[in-house]
C-alpha cells in the first residue's frame, strides 16, 4: 500500500509546552484514520503540523511523500481540510464562501458542489455570520469536500451536526473512501470512530500509545460470556481455561470475562448440557477504556 | 423512583470573594470590566497626559520670553481672526493653558470622545455578539445590574484617565511654564478634565444608548457622526450663520464659553452635558434590560456587487472584504477636506479687508505659497490632522487583514494552495487598493471644495495623494510586524507608528532637538504637497517601507507558525 501521511520522531513543543512527542504514524491510501484522544491530547497539534501550519521542533511529516515543510502548497492542493474551530467570512454568504474557496483551487465541479449543498441540506444563500454553528459546520464540510480532495483532513467533522446529517456525512465520506480517497478523523467520539475508520491512532498527553485495526483493538478488550445450563453450574471446569477470568456463578448461569479465543470456552460448555450461551463483543469504547483506563479519554456518546 | 418533595438539591460550596476581587479582578462584573479596561487606561492615560506634557514643554521652552509670546499672540489672533472657522477663539493664547487649549484643545476632547464611544457602543454589544453575554446574563442578578456594572467600570476608568490629564495640566503649568499667567491652577486643570469626560461621555452615551437596537457598529457610527458634526457645526457657525440653528445642539456649542485653561470658566454650561449623558445612559440601560440579548436590528447595508466582493483570488478579496471600511474613511475625510477647501475663500475674502500688517504676517510664516487659495489652506489647516486620520484608517485596514489570522480563517485559507507569504502579501495589496480607494474619495472631496472656492482643484488633489502615501506606510509597518511577529499587534503597531510621528514632528522643532530626530518623522519629508512643492524622498521613503514591509511580511509569514 502507499502510505499518504507518514510520521518519523515528530516532535513539537511549545516553549515549556508539551505539544506532541514522537509521533510515529504511517496512513496508507483509501483507508479511514481515526485519530483518537481526550482533550488537549495532541490531535490538533498533529494535524496543524500534517498541514505546515505549524513546524515540527524536531522529527519529520511527509504527505503523498513531500515533507511538509518543504513544499506544502503542493500538499495542499491535493487536501480537503476541516479545522476543528473555524470562522469564515461573515459578510459573504454560504455560496459565495463556497465559491471562493472553489476558486483558489482554480475552479471546481459545480454539479457535485450543488449535490453536497443539497445533501447536507445548507441553504448557500444566507450570510455566513446568520447560520447556526451546524449550518457553518456544513459550510466547512462542503469547502473541503467540494473539490474531490485525494485526502480529506478532518478535526472533529461531526461538531455540531445533527444525527441525520451526521448520517449524511459519514455516507459521503463512505462514497470518498470507495472512490480511493483516504481520510484522516480526528475525533474524541469513539462511537464515531468505530463506526467510520478502518484503523485507529490512539494519542494521550502528546504521545502515540496505540496503533491498530478496530477490530483489532476491540479483541483486546475481555468477551463478557453468560452460560445458562439446566443443571449444576461446573465453574472449576472454566476457572482453568486459557484466556478466562473473572468466573461467578449464581444460580445456574455462569459468567466471565474471555479474552482472546473462544473457542476453548465454547468446547468446555458442550461437554455440559447448555441451554444458552450469550457473548457480547465490546465496543471500541469499552476497549479503550479497560486498556487505557477511564481518564484517558472524555467519552462523548452523542446519543449512540 | 420517589422523589422527596420540599428539599431544594445541595447547592455547590460557596467560595468567598474577597472585597479586592470584587473591586477589580475577576470578583464581580465591575472588577472584570475595569480589569479588562487596563490597556485602554495606559493607553489614554499616556496619550492625553503625555500630549499635555509634551505641548506645555514645547510652549514652555520654545517661547520662553515675552517677546517671542507677544509674537505668538500676534499669530494667533491673526490666525484666529482670518480663520474663526477653523482655530477657534484665541483667548489668553499667550499663556501656556490658553495656547495648548486653542491649538490642541480639539484633540483632547475628541480623543477621550472617541475612546468612550469605542468602550460603550461595544461594552455589551460585544460580548452579546461573541455568545460570552449569555453566560454573564444567566448569573444571579439582573440586566440591569449587569449593565450598571460595566457602565460604572466605564466612568471609574476614565475619571483615573482625566485625574491624569487634570495633573499632567498642572505639572507642564508649574514645571514648564516660563512667564507669568503659564501656572495652571488645579482649578483650571480639573475643569478643563471635567469638560473633556462630559463631551466624552455624553458622545459615548449616544453609543450606549443606540447599541442594544444597532449593535456595535451601527451605534458607534451614529455617536461618531454627532461628535464630528457637532464639533464642525460649532466651529462652521461662525462663519456660516447658517449652521447656527442646528449648532445650538452641539455640546461643543452650550460649553464654548468654558475654557479653564485659559482662564475663562462657565460652569453651568457644563450641566445640561451631564444630563444628556445621564438621560441617555438611563434610555441605554432600559433599552438593554427589555430587550432579546444579541438581538440588534442592524442598519441595512446595501449588498456590495458581486465584481467588488472579490471571490477570484485573494487580493481582490482582501479588498472586497475592506472595501466599506475604506469607502467610509475616503467619505469622512472627504467631507472634511472639501469643507476646508471650501472654507478657503473666506479667508481668500478677508485678505481684501485684513491690514496690510497682518497680510504681511502671513506672508512672513507661509514665504513659499498663498494661504488663502484651498490648496495653501489646506495645506496649513488640514495637512497635519488628515496624516493622523489616515494612518489610523490604515491601521483599521491592517487589523482587517489581520483578522484572518487572529480569527482563525487562516487555516482554511492555507488548507487551498494559497502559500503562507502569497496570502500575506496578496492581502497586503488588497489594504493598498483599499487605501487608494479612499485617496481617490478623499481627493475628489478636495477637488469638489477647492472648484467651489474658485480655487486650483488639480494642485490639492494631487498632494492628496500624499496622505495615502503615508497611510500605506503605516500599512507597511503593520503588515511587516504582522508577518514578522503576529497579526494580533500589527494594527496597534501602525497605531503606535502614527502616534510616534505625530509626536517627533510636533516636538522636535520647537524643543529644538537635534534635526536627525525630527527626521525620523516621515511626515516631516512631504514638503507642502497641497500646494504643489512635493520632496521626493518623502514619497519614495513610502513606497520603499509600503512595499518593503509587504516583503518582510511575506518573508515572516514563512518562517513562523500560524496562531490559532
Amino acid at each position: 500500500m502507499v502510505a499518504i501521511i507518514e510520521t518519523e520522531k515528530l516532535t513539537k513543543s511549545y516553549g515549556s509546552h508539551r505539544g506532541i512527542v514522537d509521533v510515529d504514524l504511517v496512513v496508507e491510501q483509501g483507508e479511514v484514520f481515526g485519530f483518537l484522544g481526550p482533550n488537549g491530547a495532541g490531535k490538533t497539534t498533529t494535524i496543524r503540523v500534517l498541514l505546515d501550519l505549524i513546524r515540527p521542533t524536531s522529527g519529520k511529516a511527509s504527505v503523498f511523500g513531500i515533507e511538509t515543510t518543504v513544499d506544502p502548497v503542493s500538499i495542499h492542493r491535493r487536501i480537503g481540510y476541516l479545522p476543528g474551530e473555524f470562522t469564515l467570512y461573515d459578510r459573504l454568504t454560504g455560496g459565495e464562501t463556497l465559491e471562493y474557496f472553489g476558486n483558489l483551487r482554480g475552479g471546481v465541479d459545480t454539479a457535485y458542489q450543488a449535490s453536497l449543498i443539497e445533501r447536507f441540506d445548507l441553504d448557500p444563500s444566507r450570510k455566513f455570520k446568520e447560520y447556526s454553528k451546524g449550518n457553518k459546520q456544513k459550510v466547512g464540510l462542503v469547502a473541503a469536500l467540494q473539490h474531490k480532495p485525494e485526502l480529506l483532513v478532518l478535526d472533529e467533522p461531526t461538531a455540531g451536526l445533527d444525527p441525520l446529517v451526521q448520517q449524511t456525512f459519514f455516507a459521503v465520506l463512505r462514497e470518498a473512501v470507495d472512490e480511493g480517497r483516504t481520510v484522516f478523523l480526528s475525533s474524541h467520539v469513539l462511537s464515531e470512530a468505530e463506526k467510520a475508520c478502518d484503523r485507529v491512532g490512539i494519542i494521550r498527553d502528546g504521545r502515540l500509545v496505540k496503533v491498530d485495526r478496530v477490530d483489532a483493538l476491540r479483541d483486546l478488550a475481555a468477551h463478557q460470556v453468560e452460560l445458562r445450563f439446566t443443571g449444576p453450574v461446573p465453574a472449576a471446569e472454566f476457572e482453568a481455561l486459557p484466556g478466562v477470568s473473572n468466573v461467578t456463578a449464581e444460580d445456574h448461569v455462569l459468567r466471565m470475562h474471555v479474552t482472546g479465543p473462544i473457542s476453548p470456552v465454547v468446547k468446555a460448555a458442550a461437554r455440559f448440557d447448555l441451554a444458552d450461551f450469550v457473548s457480547r463483543e465490546p465496543s471500541l469504547e469499552e476497549t479503550f477504556l479497560a486498556e487505557y483506563g477511564h481518564d484517558a479519554v472524555e467519552v462523548a456518546n452523542h446519543g449512540n | 423512583m420517589a422523589i422527596e418533595l420540599g428539599r431544594s438539591p445541595i447547592a455547590a460550596p460557596r467560595r468567598h470573594v474577597s472585597a479586592w476581587s470584587r473591586v477589580y479582578g475577576l470578583g464581580s462584573v465591575y472588577a472584570k470590566t475595569l480589569r479588562d479596561s487596563r490597556l485602554a487606561f495606559l493607553i489614554m492615560a499616556g496619550l492625553l497626559g503625555g500630549i499635555m506634557l509634551v505641548a506645555g514643554a514645547a510652549i514652555g521652552t520654545a517661547y520662553a520670553t515675552a517677546t517671542s509670546r507677544a509674537d505668538l499672540v500676534n499669530l494667533a489672533t491673526t490666525a484666529a481672526g482670518s480663520m474663526p472657522g477653523v482655530t477657534g477663539k484665541a483667548v489668553n493664547v499667550g499663556t501656556l493653558g490658553g495656547y495648548v487649549t486653542w491649538k490642541y484643545g480639539p484633540l483632547f476632547v475628541i480623543a477621550a470622545a472617541l475612546w468612550s464611544i469605542l468602550a460603550l457602543s461595544g461594552t455589551l454589544a460585544t460580548e452579546a455578539s461573541k455568545g460570552s453575554l449569555e453566560f454573564v446574563a444567566v448569573a444571579p442578578f439582573g440586566k440591569r445590574r449587569l449593565a450598571l456594572e460595566k457602565l460604572a467600570a466605564h466612568l471609574t476608568v476614565l475619571t483615573a484617565v482625566l485625574a491624569i490629564l487634570a495633573l499632567a495640566s498642572w505639572v507642564a503649568g508649574a514645571v514648564f511654564g516660563s512667564v507669568p499667567g503659564d501656572a495652571v491652577p488645579p482649578q483650571a486643570a480639573i475643569g478643563y478634565a471635567l469638560w473633556v469626560g462630559l463631551i466624552a461621555l455624553a458622545s459615548g452615551s449616544v453609543a450606549f444608548a443606540l447599541s442594544p437596537s444597532l449593535g456595535r457598529a451601527g451605534a458607534a457610527g451614529i455617536a461618531g457622526f454627532i461628535l464630528f458634526a457637532g464639533y464642525l457645526l460649532n466651529n462652521l457657525q461662525v462663519t456660516e450663520p447658517a449652521l447656527t440653528g442646528p449648532a445650538y445642539l452641539s455640546w461643543f456649542y452650550w460649553t464654548a464659553g468654558h475654557l479653564p485653561l485659559a482662564g475663562e470658566y462657565d460652569w453651568v454650561s457644563l450641566v445640561p452635558v451631564a444630563v444628556v449623558a445621564v438621560v441617555l445612559f438611563v434610555v441605554g440601560l432600559e433599552a438593554f434590560v427589555r430587550r432579546d440579548i444579541g438581538a440588534s436590528s442592524s442598519i441595512r447595508t446595501p449588498r456590495l456587487p458581486r465584481a467588488i466582493l472579490g471571490l477570484h483570488g485573494p487580493i481582490g478579496r482582501a479588498f472586497g472584504e475592506r472595501f466599506s471600511i475604506s469607502l467610509a474613511w475616503g467619505i469622512g475625510l472627504g467631507f472634511f477636506g472639501f469643507g476646508i477647501a471650501a472654507i478657503s475663500r473666506s479667508l481668500a475674502d478677508s485678505f481684501h479687508t485684513m491690514s496690510p500688517a497682518s497680510v504681511k504676517i502671513f506672508h512672513d510664516i507661509f514665504p513659499l505659497f498663498d494661504i488663502s487659495t484651498a490648496g495653501g489652506f489646506l495645506q496649513v489647516v488640514f495637512v497635519q490632522l488628515g496624516f493622523i486620520v489616515v494612518g489610523f484608517a490604515a491601521a483599521t485596514l491592517v487589523s482587517g487583514w489581520a483578522s484572518d489570522e487572529t480569527s482563525g480563517r487562516l487555516e482554511m485559507l492555507l488548507a487551498t494552495p494559497l502559500a503562507r507569504a502569497s496570502w500575506a502579501v496578496s492581502g497586503g495589496l488588497g489594504v493598498y487598493l483599499a487605501i487608494v480607494l479612499m485617496t481617490i474619495v478623499f481627493a475628489a472631496g478636495v477637488g469638489i471644495g477647492a472648484l467651489m472656492a474658485g480655487s486650483d482643484a488639480v494642485t490639492p488633489m494631487a498632494g492628496s495623494v500624499t496622505l495615502g502615501l503615508y497611510a500605506a506606510a503605516v500599512a507597511g509597518v503593520g503588515i511587516a510586524i504582522g508577518g514578522l511577529f503576529r497579526t494580533s499587534i500589527a494594527a496597534e503597531m501602525a497605531a503606535v507608528a502614527v502616534t510616534v510621528t505625530f509626536l517627533i514632528d510636533m516636538i522636535a522643532p520647537p524643543l529644538r532637538l537635534p534635526d536627525w530626530v525630527h527626521q525620523l518623522a516621515l511626515t516631516a519629508h512631504f514638503g507642502q504637497p497641497m500646494v504643489g512643492i512635493w520632496d521626493a524622498s518623502g514619497v519614495v521613503a513610502c513606497l520603499v517601507i509600503a512595499f518593503g514591509g509587504l516583503a518582510l511580511g511575506g518573508w515572516g509569514m514563512r518562517r513562523r507558525d500560524v496562531a490559532r
